[in-house]
């Protein structure tokens, strides 16, 4: 015993190191999965507060870019608005009233504000100005007015931390838009500004150019949301998938404004899957 | 040692708000970090004890971690540093020795000392914290190559804070 205690002693520098190591590993493990459930809720006003005036000083630099990109947004929606304006043959077609107004909503947007992000680890994250009092939760989607960024990952009173598209541990459901073939768009954590388009057999003729969406075979996002062009493709050793480099549609490094996508009936799309889980 | 002690509280007080807040922003050639509250924990005394100093750096990185929303991370990168800094600092002794009540910085022994002292323990520090913080060693050459920038980033913007604002505190 009294060995054991001398050894103890003798090497306390190395067991306080061994302990500190393992309370960093469980907070590593606890925390840092991809959906990281734990996170410190208190803290996370604390850092969002300041967060947010870090940001309010880096704000005014970007915003001769921001106006830019407003006005184009404006441009395109009131370019769509006036090709809706045709002039109905039948005047019934005027006249359909909905019996009720939920049946023909299926999103809801909320814009926010980004407010920290990272663009350049292996797996990034961002932070938004809008928590759970807005009406954030979870599992919601982000865009913005270039295409996906994201999803929602953790919320607290005022603040969302979200996943970035750019994050090695995150995929999302994606779609050849020409061919409709589903694939998988995953971030291979080198560039930024590319993501890779798995899955696609070497059949389907891609093109460099061609438009990558996501699909509806999600819950998160709307289908035909942007992702990004095709960049390359070629095909794999093995002659099973073709290797598909997406290049983004999105500037990661200046996001600035987004949107967060509800899926009003989200819930009762995941409680029919789950009900019948051996069929998905 | 007062004095010292008084250094290390204003030097805390000033660099972990000024990694989180102003160096955060900034990547270098696209691919390094700088860490540069990593000269408070270099500038630790040599005769505190590896056990305060391991403190000091949990405490310091898990501040910067919930700035970068890593939680951990960058704190076990820091404890291993400060566990394996008094080894180091055994093996690279200053040719005059070491002094009491002097910071191990490059006012008190000099500037190839100080690059010789920091260099390995930046580098550890810079790889364990990207290593940990991808997960996979599949991105193994580019995290390494990753870790080489953010160690000269580093080394280069800690020496010079130190001529900037510490020579004169003397």
């Amino acid at each position: 015993m009294g060995q054991l205690l001398a050894f103890l002693v003798k090497y306390r520098a190395f067991f306080t190191f061994l302990f500190l190591e393992l309370i960093c590993i469980w907070l590593i493990v606890s925390n840092n999965d991809y959906q990281r459930s734990a996170y410190i809720n208190s803290s996370a006003n604390f850092v969002g507060s300041i967060n947010e005036t870090s940001d309010g000083i880096s704000e005014y630099f970007g915003l001769r870019r921001v106006n830019r990109e407003l006005a184009e947004e404006n441009a395109r929606l009131r370019a769509q608005l006036l090709m809706k304006s045709s002039i109905p043959v039948d005047s019934l077609d005027q006249f359909r009233i909905e019996s009720d107004s939920t049946d023909s909503m299926r999103y809801e947007l909320t814009s926010a504000e980004v407010i920290a992000n990272s663009i350049r680890n292996a797996n990034n994250f961002f932070m938004i100005d809008k928590g759970e009092k807005d009406g954030i939760k979870p599992e919601m989607g982000v865009i913005n007015t270039f295409g996906v960024v994201g999803k929602i990952r953790s919320v607290s009173k005022n603040f969302s931390s979200g996943i970035s598209l750019l994050n090695t541990r995150n995929s999302f459901s994606a779609k050849h838009k020409t061919s409709n073939r589903i694939g998988t768009i995953q971030w291979d954590g080198r560039n930024p500004k590319t993501a890779q388009l798995l899955y696609i057999t070497p059949d389907v003729e891609v093109q460099v150019g061609d438009t990558i969406v996501t699909s509806s075979y999600n819950a998160v996002f709307p289908k035909d949301i942007l992702i990004g062009t095709v960049e390359s493709r070629s095909i794999d050793a093995n002659n099973t998938y073709l290797n598909i480099g997406v290049s983004l549609s999105v500037d990661f490094g200046k996001l600035s404004y987004v949107y967060i996508i509800e899926n009003i009936k989200k819930a009762e799309q995941d409680s029919l899957s789950n009900s019948n889980l051996e069929d998905f | 040692m007062s004095r010292n002690t008084l250094i290390l509280i204003v030097s805390f007080i000033i660099l972990v708000p000024l990694q989180v807040l102003v160096f955060r922003n900034f990547v270098f050639f696209n691919l390094g970090f700088c860490f540069i509250y990593l000269l408070l924990l270099l500038s630790i005394p040599i005769e505190t004890s590896i056990t305060i100093g391991m403190i000091i750096a949990l405490v310091a990185g898990l501040i910067i971690d919930l700035f970068y929303q890593t939680i951990g991370i960058h704190a076990s990168a820091g404890v291993l540093m400060m566990f394996l800094k008094p080894y180091w600092l055994r093996i690279n002794v200053p040719r005059s020795g070491y002094e009491v009540s002097h910071l191990p910085l490059i006012k008190s022994y000099g500037l190839g000392w100080f690059i010789v002292y920091s260099l390995p323990l930046i580098l550890i520090y810079s790889l364990a914290a990207l290593f940990i913080e991808a997960g996979n060693t599949g991105l193994f050459w580019i995290i390494l190559l990753k870790a080489l920038v953010t160690t000269v980033v580093t080394l280069f913007f800690v020496v010079i804070v130190q001529y900037l604002f510490y020579s004169n505190s003397r």
